[in-house]
């Protein structure tokens, strides 16, 4: 059976999703980023409810629980604006709260930096007071590794991207490794998995050190490694990512992607 | 009740250069274009400005040079990328910056809005935001159980701006039933000190009466209203037009260069005799209808 790299991570991610899991989407950008951040999650979270978790709920931008059995497939305002759903609360803030109170189990989360320990960039790279590049700022992505119980990062696998230490700690992942989480102040949570197009990824234990869980089918060790600035730790037998079946295909190509808008590239 | 309808000028003249100033509106959706191209005609500078998710509004300050310093969770051009001017100010270190992520400056608002100096977080532990801002975010223990905590300094600008939907000429504002709601526009009213409003529409004072649940920042926070259609050009005022895409693709294309922006600026803030000529630029409000939506708001 052929399917893409693409349906291949989103029926990767919908096997990560649980029944009544409450999960965030972020509202971003366009191109391949809206694909990772937006287009996938929203397939994942749709295709869990179709199968195994009819529970599972998305809070998008300020809409919680959207209908994703009618995502639009224009972005433009007025489409969110219309999007039905089962609540629309009065302003940002009530997510807010709902994350701090750890209401959440999921969230997707990319970055233009991460590193060994999971940390998160999406502020700036070089200095913070004069950078290189200076990026949007934070969003609630700090809230979503602080609070949400099972933060699932997102990324194509890049050496720019996947750095032995993040310029600048936008979001807390298991920070300098070990308990320095917990000892920071933070509660038991951080990254579970990074999903990329190339791997999975893990993190070990006791030390918290990215771990390569899985290559997806025909990648090599060597690839990752050269997409990668820092090492990963290497398990000495490594698995392959399991093949999206038939039927996980065929709900997102005819039901939840019919146009092509979520997974366009 | 008082009346504050007044001009954009006269709303927006005790604003001068070296004030602080939060502006409302998130991503695509009601940033304060025309006000902030008015202060930008006015050669406004040195404003520290806050912001939610800042889009348009920050970013052409930014082009005008009127930023010291801001502080927010986010500026950028939401599913058209970076901000072109506020990037290249910030790289360029004309901007100070201080970021917040969603509930450290939820809870500014918040304290602003109660009179306290701070309200207590613990989403940036351990995190560089808190690190590089010692000044506005400061870790105390808990008194009841002795986590650690981070005390998350009041908003305290001297003026906000927001633009709004419809109002009344005593500065009760109202949002229509169905809107996007990603934003902090009411928060930041509950918080402001002096609060300059511009809405796409006055409404009779009946029509605020009638429906009174749809009054989101009451007049009584209100110092001045200003009737402004399509304020938020060239972002959405949702529920009632849609974001104007060619014109946000022209002011990036501008933008590329900062002398590219000078020029953009020029053209649409500085040269317009008024809002209506700023209009006209585009083919007028008859042009402008194209985005208009089925179901308005007013």
């Amino acid at each position: 059976m052929t399917y893409t790299n693409n349906e291949l991570i989103t029926a990767f991610l919908a096997r990560q999703i649980r029944d009544d899991d409450m999960c965030f989407v972020g509202v971003g950008t366009n191109g391949r980023a809206f694909t990772l951040a937006v287009g996938i999650p929203l397939a994942a979270v749709r295709l869990a409810q179709m199968n195994h978790a009819p529970g599972a709920a998305v809070y998008w931008g300020n809409l919680l629980e959207p209908d994703l059995s009618v995502i639009p497939d224009i972005f433009t305002q007025d489409a969110f604006t219309r999007w039905q759903a089962a609540s629309c609360p009065p302003d940002t803030g009530t997510k807010c709260d709902m994350l701090m109170r750890r209401r959440f189990d999921v969230s997707f989360n990319s970055a233009a930096q991460i590193d060994r320990f999971g940390n998160l960039n999406i502020t700036a790279i070089g200095d913070y007071r004069a950078p290189n590049v200076r990026l949007v700022g934070s969003l609630a992505q700090p809230e979503h590794l602080a609070f949400v119980r099972r933060p699932y990062l997102v990324c194509d696998l890049d050496k720019r991207t996947f750095v032995e230490k993040v310029d600048f700690i936008t979001s807390v992942g298991y920070l300098h490794g070990g308990n320095s989480r917990l000892e920071a102040g933070l509660d038991e949570g951080g990254p579970q998995l990074v999903v990329t197009d190339k791997a999975i990824f893990d993190f070990e234990p006791t030390s918290k050190a990215m771990r390569l869980s899985s290559l997806h089918p025909g990648v090599t060790l060597e690839e990752v490694r050269d997409l990668m600035s820092l090492q990963p730790i290497i398990p000495e037998t490594i698995p392959t990512t399991p093949e999206p079946t038939e039927s996980e295909v065929a709900a997102i190509r005819n039901d939840i992607d019919p146009n092509r808008v979520l997974l366009k590239v | 009740m008082k009346e504050k309808l007044v001009s954009l000028e006269t709303a927006l003249a005790p604003i001068t250069s070296g004030a602080s100033i939060t502006l409302g509106g998130s991503l695509l959706r009601r940033q304060p274009n025309a006000a902030v191209r008015h202060l930008i005609q006015r050669g406004v500078r040195d404003l520290t400005v806050l912001t939610w998710a800042g889009t348009t509004a920050i970013d052409m300050l930014a082009a005008a040079d009127a930023v010291k310093r801001w502080e927010g969770i986010y500026v950028g051009m939401f599913n058209y990328g970076l901000a072109p001017n506020f990037r290249r100010a910030v790289q360029d270190g004309k901007i100070e910056v201080r970021d917040f992520s969603e509930t450290a400056f939820t809870a500014r608002l918040r304290a602003a809005a109660q009179g306290l100096p701070f309200l207590p977080i613990r989403t940036l532990l351990g995190s560089d935001i808190a690190a590089k801002n010692p000044e506005q975010i400061k870790p105390f223990d808990c008194p009841f159980t002795g986590r650690k905590l981070q005390a998350i300094a009041a908003a305290d600008t001297e003026f906000t701006i927001i633009h709004g939907y419809a109002g009344d000429k005593y500065g009760n504002v109202q949002w229509p039933l169905v809107r996007d709601t990603d934003d902090m526009d009411q928060p930041m009213a509950a918080a402001a000190k002096r609060l300059i409003v511009t809405v796409e529409k006055i409404i009779p004072h009946e029509e605020i009466k009638a429906e009174p649940a749809r009054t989101y920042i009451p007049g009584a926070w209100v110092e001045a209203i200003v009737e402004v259609p399509y304020g938020a050009h060239p972002v959405a005022c949702d529920a009632i037009y849609d974001e104007d895409d060619a014109a946000i693709r022209d002011y990036l294309a501008a933008s590329r260069t900062g002398e590219g922006a000078e020029e953009w600026l020029d053209r649409h803030a500085r040269n317009p005799a008024d809002h209506a000529a700023y209009l006209d630029l585009f083919g007028g409000a008859e042009a402008l209808a194209r985005l208009n939506l089925a179901r308005g708001a007013a």
